[in-house]
């Protein structure tokens, strides 16, 4: 089994340095989602991973080894894609084959690793179709059998979901978990969708603007994010952010309430960020940390999102889908006091 | 108007597209199937433009196949096909290959390749007959003199004619069939090769299991094509052997300018006809039977 690293890894086109110095050690068999708005670097250290990129400076282990500059083949990687990459006038057989082109495996135990990979995705059936004539996610099974065929070190996922509609890649998504769990590579996947990220991760890599934000499991980026980005970008809705002042044992904040918290990090004036989870903001009777004017409500079924307005701003809160809030209504929002994050308003690093 | 507003709005359209597409279809029965018609009946005929028509039934046909000129017409014919379709293509993938990954002057060169195609055939024909004339004023001739290599008489040769008419003829399709090879390559997502390449393919099998196979409908596309253009050579033909059209002895003469010969110099139209519906079999036969070897299956 193999363990990745990458060292202070930098990527630059020309002048533009677009990652600045990753560092990560994924642990053999590990689970990894990078995941990231667009264009923060993710794909781009994946590729890098794969091979398809070079590499500006710094250094990517597999195994131990640096493999700089070695070629994508003697890295012992294999790769899915977002286009899933199989060929059109190939069968499904002679995809996945395609893998073991190189091999010096025998032809028999070439058929044998295609139908013992075939069997575990259930393509078994399909191995005389062509492409075409597959769905979406039997198209993505044979991208994902193409690089099983090869039992490679790690494999790499490019965004391999996205071009599934909602229920396929719900269904995807846990059959890759099952499958992870069930082969015990090492996975590393690439992803814009926190979801994807939050369901299927040992551990979750939040990038932005080629920066790595927070590494940690999906506990930890949920309710210990390390920042404002990593508290917003996780979670959905998104967590609601009130500025404020520390004004003796209280926070006042911008939309003129005041929140109680333990200060004792805290220094008297510092501007700080007050984060609240929607789903750790309840709508409930009596006297609670806001109340405010309902302007729109989101039935969800199990609850309901009400979106209260509380001073000058707005915020979003949970409450009972069976008896939910009408609007107009003037309600009271409660949180527990280990619900609430604090961040420093001009780093945006987490207090704790 | 009271028919034309109780139609649907499909019945309209279909009226539409009926009465836009009514005048093509006449202008195309008018120049095009009812000359073909006629001069399929014609070639069944005896006629010298001036007099009468005589029916002749299928002498035209039969002083045809008998004449060994036409066959080694006919030969000739296909020796342009077989050596041009595929050294054009070939030459032309070989360019738009490498052309295709190059950045430099990317352009340029295109526009370089691509300039033949504009001009016009005489003026590129005349050139080329100059640069194969002996020493010295022949640039090809000269060139060799100077390496000491004795003189090749291009056009004066049964042997070298045909292929050196042949090549301006192709240098001008060049342009062509690059561009399109070049459109082709393109439409190949570059994850195809990526994924080749994380599994250790190497350049060759990548060309041949991947891009060529993907690359069919461009081919057969540009086969079908150039085929059919170099079936109907004729003005390189013509203008590089004026003195002696299709010459030294007939050993450059396409099927069109037999034709052309039979009927604006012999004023023989019903043989001509004769010929031209037999080129236009071969054309048919040529183009279909290319069609369902390189089908998909």
């Amino acid at each position: 089994m193999t363990t990745v690293s990458l060292n202070n890894l930098v990527k630059s086109y020309g002048d533009t340095q677009v990652l600045h110095g990753i560092n990560l050690d994924i642990q053999s068999g590990e689970f990894v989602v990078l995941v990231g708005p667009s264009g923060c670097g993710k794909s781009t250290t994946l590729r890098m991973i794969a091979g398809l990129e070079e590499i500006s400076a710094g250094d990517i282990r597999i195994g131990g080894d640096v493999v700089n500059d070695m070629e994508p083949k003697e890295r012992n990687i294999a790769m899915v894609f977002q286009n899933y990459a199989i060929y059109p006038h190939m069968t499904v057989r002679k995809n996945i084959g395609f893998g073991l082109r190189t091999s010096k495996l025998s032809k028999d135990e070439k058929d044998a690793r295609i139908n013992e990979v075939s069997g575990i995705l259930e393509l078994t059936d399909l191995l005389d179709r062509k492409p075409n004539q597959l769905s979406g996610g039997q198209r993505q099974r044979v991208a994902i059998g193409r690089a099983m065929v090869r039992d490679p070190a790690a494999f790499l996922f490019d965004e391999p979901l996205s071009n599934l509609d909602a229920q396929l890649r719900t269904q995807m998504r846990l059959e890759i978990k099952k499958l992870h769990q069930r082969v015990g590579n090492t996975i590393i996947f690439v992803t814009h969708d926190q979801v994807e990220a939050m369901t299927m991760a040992d551990r979750i890599v939040i990038m932005k603007d080629g920066h790595i934000q927070q590494v940690g499991t999906p506990f930890e980026v949920f309710y210990e994010p390390a920042n404002i980005f990593v508290a917003q970008f996780i979670g959905a809705p998104s967590m609601n952010m009130l500025n404020g002042i520390v004004k003796g044992e209280t926070i006042a904040l911008d939309n003129g309430t005041s929140v109680q918290v333990p200060t004792t990090k805290l220094s008297e004036n510092q501007q700080v960020a007050v984060g609240l989870r929607p789903d750790a903001l309840l709508v409930q009777e009596g006297e609670g940390l806001f109340s405010g004017e309902v302007s729109v409500i989101e039935p969800l079924g199990t609850d309901t999102l009400a979106y209260v307005k509380v001073g000058e701003k707005e915020v979003i809160a949970k409450a009972s889908g069976r008896t939910p809030p009408a609007v107009g209504d003037t309600v009271n929002l409660h949180a527990a006091p280990e619900a609430i994050h604090l961040f420093d308003a001009h780093t945006g690093e987490a207090i704790r | 108007m009271g028919i034309y507003k109780r139609l649907s709005i499909s019945q309209k359209q279909i009226v539409w597209a009926w009465g836009l597409l009514a005048i093509p279809i006449v202008f195309y029965v008018v120049v095009r199937f009812y000359p073909t018609a006629n001069a399929i009946l014609l070639s069944f005929q005896e006629w010298n433009l001036l007099g009468s028509r005589n029916w002749t039934g299928f002498d035209n046909y039969v002083k045809l196949f008998s004449d060994p000129t036409f066959w080694k017409v006919f030969g000739n014919t296909f020796l342009y096909l077989i050596l041009g379709t595929p050294s054009s293509l070939l030459l032309a993938f070989v360019i738009a290959f490498h052309l295709d990954k190059l950045r430099f002057m990317h352009g340029t060169i295109r526009a370089l390749y691509f300039l033949p195609f504009m001009t016009s055939a005489v003026a590129m024909a005349w050139v080329w007959r100059w640069f194969y004339q002996p020493v010295p004023i022949g640039v090809f001739n000269n060139t060799l003199a100077t390496f000491g290599i004795p003189q090749i008489p291009f056009l004066n040769s049964t042997t070298f004619a045909l292929p050196s008419i042949l090549a301006p003829a192709i240098w001008a399709g060049l342009g062509f069939q690059v561009i399109i090879f070049m459109a082709g390559l393109r439409a190949i997502p570059q994850t195809y090769y990526e994924a080749a390449r994380i599994d250790g393919i190497s350049a060759w099998e990548t060309l041949t299991e991947i891009t060529i196979p993907l690359l069919k409908p461009t081919i057969v596309f540009l086969v079908v094509f150039s085929s059919i253009g170099f079936l109907r050579i004729f003005d390189q033909v013509f203008n590089m052997t004026t003195n002696d059209p299709g010459g030294p002895l007939n050993s450059t003469k396409p099927l069109v300018l037999m034709i052309y010969d039979t009927a604006f110099n012999s004023f023989d139209m019903g043989y001509a006809a004769a010929q031209t519906v037999v080129l236009f079999t071969v054309l048919l036969v040529v183009s279909l039977l290319q069609l369902r070897v390189m089908r998909d299956k």
